[in-house]
């Protein structure tokens, strides 16, 4: 069976035989590779190509001039929101570290009690969205009328706050707080990996479980601990709702909320790509210093299908690990979901518990009343869906090809693929505005940008997923099916495809729930008619109504737990770790 | 979990199907000039308003009051902070994409501004007739016209504060005596902030606003966010806060007082206006009708704002405009003053 029929009888009796010969040969795969480029210039390369030189054209005429870095760095202002941002994005995932790798370890290397709390903890933190975590800890931690500050103070008679929330550690914890299973995620799938052998030497040499942890099992993770840090970097100082939210009251700036300051009237697209190109140059920094710092040393552990794993006996010490699980957990979910959902059947929220405060009318409101809460929320499901369906197929392909080695400098695809991993949300926003909201694309508004735009922005999560998917299938069932006379994509789709296919939802899920919760790849690129929950939470954020707010975010957890329910069933409990 | 979306669906289903069959009831009992804009505007189906004016509950309540009035006609409510739904504006017609119908904002600089720069359409609704005289002619050109009458001005808790302690005029804030017990909005998001620090500005100097720093007040984004502030005993007193929300929050049972300061409240007289370039042209216009009649004020009325009209009644509990002294910065001093303010606010206060 040859693929070349696809060319008409006639003209392929026209060309040469050289040519004929060649096209005997050609692979419809190769058209899928030029197309793949396409959709990956289109998605990532043309938005970043767009927001470099814009940054360099005048505002109305786009004369080239340098001016636009001048206004974005000229002001110390300026120049505070990125210098807080980093230091934001350092603290952040430094806690985050702390928080989430005695975590993993006790999760993956110990016998420490309910491991499937902890788990149901980290997935909890994953799926709030952080401008509402951030709003749970409004109503949490506020200097005076926080319920932590009042129970502190009535405990103790003290004058002052146990915790301000509206203060740069604070606005640091919270962040840690809601991205700390990144973290977890990555150092738990290495540790799982890591076979109990190599303790079992630093034991026999005489360390005991502490050192040998120390010692051995960390440092071997220590790739899988900086990928985890960079994330939360990358995640903090992409942050719009979180600043915005408790940022503004504690009086700190950051670079999203000045990028969205310029795009106040007049909108100065100019300024704020010259603004985002620095941060660009950082995020691509980290990662050539994680590539030097991991480059020298050698951090193999897995040999075979060898290597023994067995759970370390911690003795009393197990109470102590699974203490400090459950209090990231109380921190990072159940306090926050705890007085949020109070705050969503409120009246008023700052009255409390009470039986004459407990109304139904928030959620009435939304539901029945509210003339965009329904919508939003039918548009954050297909919006997401179709994004995650995008990423996961186009990631598929790409990795695909990129293993299998089927086109020359098929690594550049890959690169490509995983490049707006470096990107903060709201500088991609911006790029996308910038390339398409304008005719001739005239994008502006319409579901199809913002579909796009989640796709690209988390292309690199499903291409991650899609790599280690595909890797885990030998390439020989393939070549059997070949040899029995199958074409490239039959062998694919009847080969391959159901073989990764449990992988690939899981990916898929990932891709759903982090869109789902996206605000600042949306923020800008929203119409009336497409707001997502997101957007419309962050609009409800400023109508200083906590309680239909509250209960609107009770309503995205909900629709966000159903789809987790049903991956949950199609997939394992274990989704999130396929990745792996 | 399957009963969710089915619910959801029939949410959804339920609300076009009586849409659609209500809407000659609806036609009968309208003036000549409404009957007209309205088939005209039905063709168009629906309606897209940036609410910067009234709060997200009136709003939403204004866009389900025209709905019910003009079936067939859906308004869209878009309800940010004004100064929001200016850059939303201006984002649109940056890239060239219209999306809004009717735009309504408490910094009435931003209509002289889109004005001058030739972005809005003329029209004179035919219910502006029975309007207060004293708002009924904002502009002489009729390219905007006013939609809400707000007051803005102080309240402090009064489990917190007791009426003897509290402020009683704007420079009665300034002193120490309220450091870190203060709460108010943020001009770079709130149009209504912004023409208060104009006035306040011109009354008193910037110096108002370096000594107010001193007093590190709490700030949020929308001029109602000292509200929930308040409510929640956060802050104690708050400044530049609209009536309207304040009333709102009293009625449900929260501590909070009004202050009617010593020097005069913020009135802001704030317009609406139909832009050049607005999508569905009709639907703009009767929706600029509507709020120029019975319908809108009636409605707001009933969260506790300022009807525009003198047959309707005033909300509840409410003082007469006639015994309180109204302070306003002309509209050019709006257009010119608010981006100032907001940039030296942002100087002052780091955010």
């Amino acid at each position: 069976m040859s693929e070349a029929p696809a060319l008409p009888q006639g003209a392929a009796q026209a060309v040469p035989r050289r040519l004929s010969g060649r096209l005997a040969r050609f692979e419809p795969v190769t058209l899928l590779w030029i197309a793949l480029i396409a959709i990956l210039l289109f998605l990532v390369a043309f938005p970043l190509g767009k927001l470099l030189v814009v940054s360099f054209e005048t505002r109305g005429t786009g004369a080239f001039t340098l001016m636009n870095y001048v206004s974005a760095y000229g002001r110390s202002r300026y120049v505070d929101a990125l210098v807080n941002s980093l230091i934001l994005g350092l603290v952040s995932a430094t806690m985050a570290v702390v928080m989430a790798v005695p975590m993993a370890w006790a999760v993956s290397r110990t016998d420490m009690p309910f491991k499937g709390l902890t788990w149901a903890v980290v997935l909890g933190a994953f799926i709030l969205p952080p401008y509402l975590s951030a709003v749970g800890w409004i109503l949490l931690a506020g200097p005076n009328s926080g319920f932590l500050n009042l129970a502190w103070r009535w405990v103790t008679g003290a004058e002052g706050a146990l915790v301000n929330i509206y203060s740069f550690s604070g606005m640091a914890l919270v962040i840690a707080l809601n991205s700390f299973p990144l973290v977890f995620i990555f150092v738990k799938s290495a540790l799982d990996l890591v076979s109990s052998e190599m303790e079992d030497a630093a034991n026999i040499l005489g360390a005991g479980t502490w050192t040998a942890m120390r010692k051995v099992s960390l440092p071997l993770v220590w790739p899988a601990i900086v990928a985890g840090f960079i994330i939360v970097f990358l995640e903090a100082i992409a942050l719009f709702g979180t600043p915005a939210i408790i940022g503004i009251p504690a009086r700190i700036n950051v670079v999203t909320t000045q990028l969205w300051q310029f795009f106040e009237y007049p909108v100065r697209v100019e300024v704020a790509a010259a603004y985002a190109m620095p941060l660009l140059l950082i995020t691509a920094g980290m990662i050539v210093v994680q590539k030097l710092m991991l480059a020298r040393k050698g951090y193999v552990s897995q040999t075979g299908k060898g290597g023994e794993r067995r759970p370390i006996k911690l003795g009393p010490w197990r109470w102590l690990a699974f203490g400090w699980c459950a209090m990231v957990g109380l921190m990072a979910v159940i306090a926050p979901l705890f007085v949020l959902l109070q705050a969503s059947f409120a009246k008023a929220w700052g009255r409390g518990l009470a039986w004459d405060n407990l109304t139904f009318a928030n959620y009435y409101l939304l539901i029945f009343e509210h003339e965009m809460a329904m919508t939003s929320i039918w548009n954050t499901i297909w919006f997401s869906a179709t994004a995650a369906t995008i990423a996961v197929l186009l990631a598929l392909m790409i990795a695909y090809i990129v293993n299998r080695r089927l086109v020359p400098f098929g690594e550049a695809l890959g690169f490509l693929a995983m490049a707006p991993f470096v990107i903060p949300g709201i500088v991609m926003a911006i790029g996308f505005y910038a390339a398409y909201a304008s005719p001739p694309f005239a994008l502006y508004g319409t579901a199809t940008l913002i579909i796009l735009a989640f796709a690209a922005r988390f292309l690199p999560i499903a291409y991650a997923n899609s790599t280690s998917a595909i890797r885990a299938v030998h390439p020989e069932m393939e070549e059997a099916a070949r040899i029995l006379g199958s074409g490239r994509l039959h062998a694919i789709r009847m080969v391959t495809a159901p073989l990764v296919k449990k992988a690939l939802l899981g990916g898929w899920l990932i891709v759903f729930i982090v869109a789902s919760r996206e605000l600042s790849a949306a923020i800008f690129l929203v119409g009336p008619r497409t707001r997502t929950m997101s957007v419309l939470l962050y609009d409800l954020s400023e109508a200083g109504n906590f309680e239909v707010l509250a209960a609107f975010g009770g309503l995205l957890l909900l629709v966000t737990m159903v789809f987790v329910g049903i991956g949950m069933k199609l997939v394992g409990r274990d989704f999130m770790l396929r990745r792996n | 979990m399957s009963g969710f979306t089915k619910r959801q669906i029939l949410t959804l289903t339920t609300g076009v199907a009586i849409g659609g069959a209500s809407f000659r009831a609806a036609a009968q009992d309208m003036p000549a000039h409404e009957r007209q804009l309205y088939e005209a505007a039905r063709r168009e189906g629906e309606i897209t308003w940036y609410s910067g004016q009234y709060n997200a509950e009136t709003s939403e309540a204004v866009g389900r009051a025209f709905n019910e009035r003009y079936p067939g006609v859906r308004c869209n409510v878009v309800r940010s902070t004004s100064q929001v739904a200016f850059q939303r504006l201006s984002q649109d017609n940056r890239a060239n994409a219209a999306q809004c119908d009717v735009f309504s904002s408490t910094n009435s600089g931003h209509f002289t501004q889109l004005k001058r720069e030739g972005k809005l359409m003329q029209y004179r609704p035919v219910n502006a007739d029975g309007m207060l005289p004293a708002i009924r002619n904002m502009d002489a050109d009729n390219f905007f016209h006013t939609s809400f009458l707000g007051l803005f001005l102080m309240t402090h808790n009064t489990r917190l504060v007791p009426e003897a302690e509290a402020p009683q005029s704007w420079t009665d804030a300034l002193d120490g005596k309220w450091k870190d017990k203060l709460a108010v909005g943020h001009p770079g998001f709130s149009g209504a902030i912004g023409v208060w620090a104009v006035q306040m500005r011109k009354m008193y100097g910037w110096d108002y606003f370096t000594r107010l720093e001193r007093n590190n007040p709490q700030i949020g984004r929308s001029s109602q966010d000292p509200v929930t502030t308040l409510n929640a005993g956060e802050r104690s007193v708050g400044l530049c806060v609209p009536v309207g929300t304040t009333a709102l929050a009293i009625s449900r049972g929260n501590p909070l007082k009004l202050i009617y300061p010593r020097e005069g409240v913020l009135a802001a007289i704030s317009p609406s206006a139909i832009p050049s370039n607005a999508p569905h042209p009709n639907a703009a216009k009767l929706f600029m009708e509507f709020q120029a009649g019975k319908g809108l004020s009636e409605t707001v009325r009933r969260t506790f704002n300022e009807p525009l009209r003198p047959d309707v009644p005033p909300p509840e509990g409410g003082r007469p405009l006639a015994d309180v002294t109204l302070l306003t910065p002309t509209l050019e001093e709006q257009e010119k003053g608010v981006p100032e303010v907001r940039e030296a606010w942002r100087d002052t206060f780091g955010v």
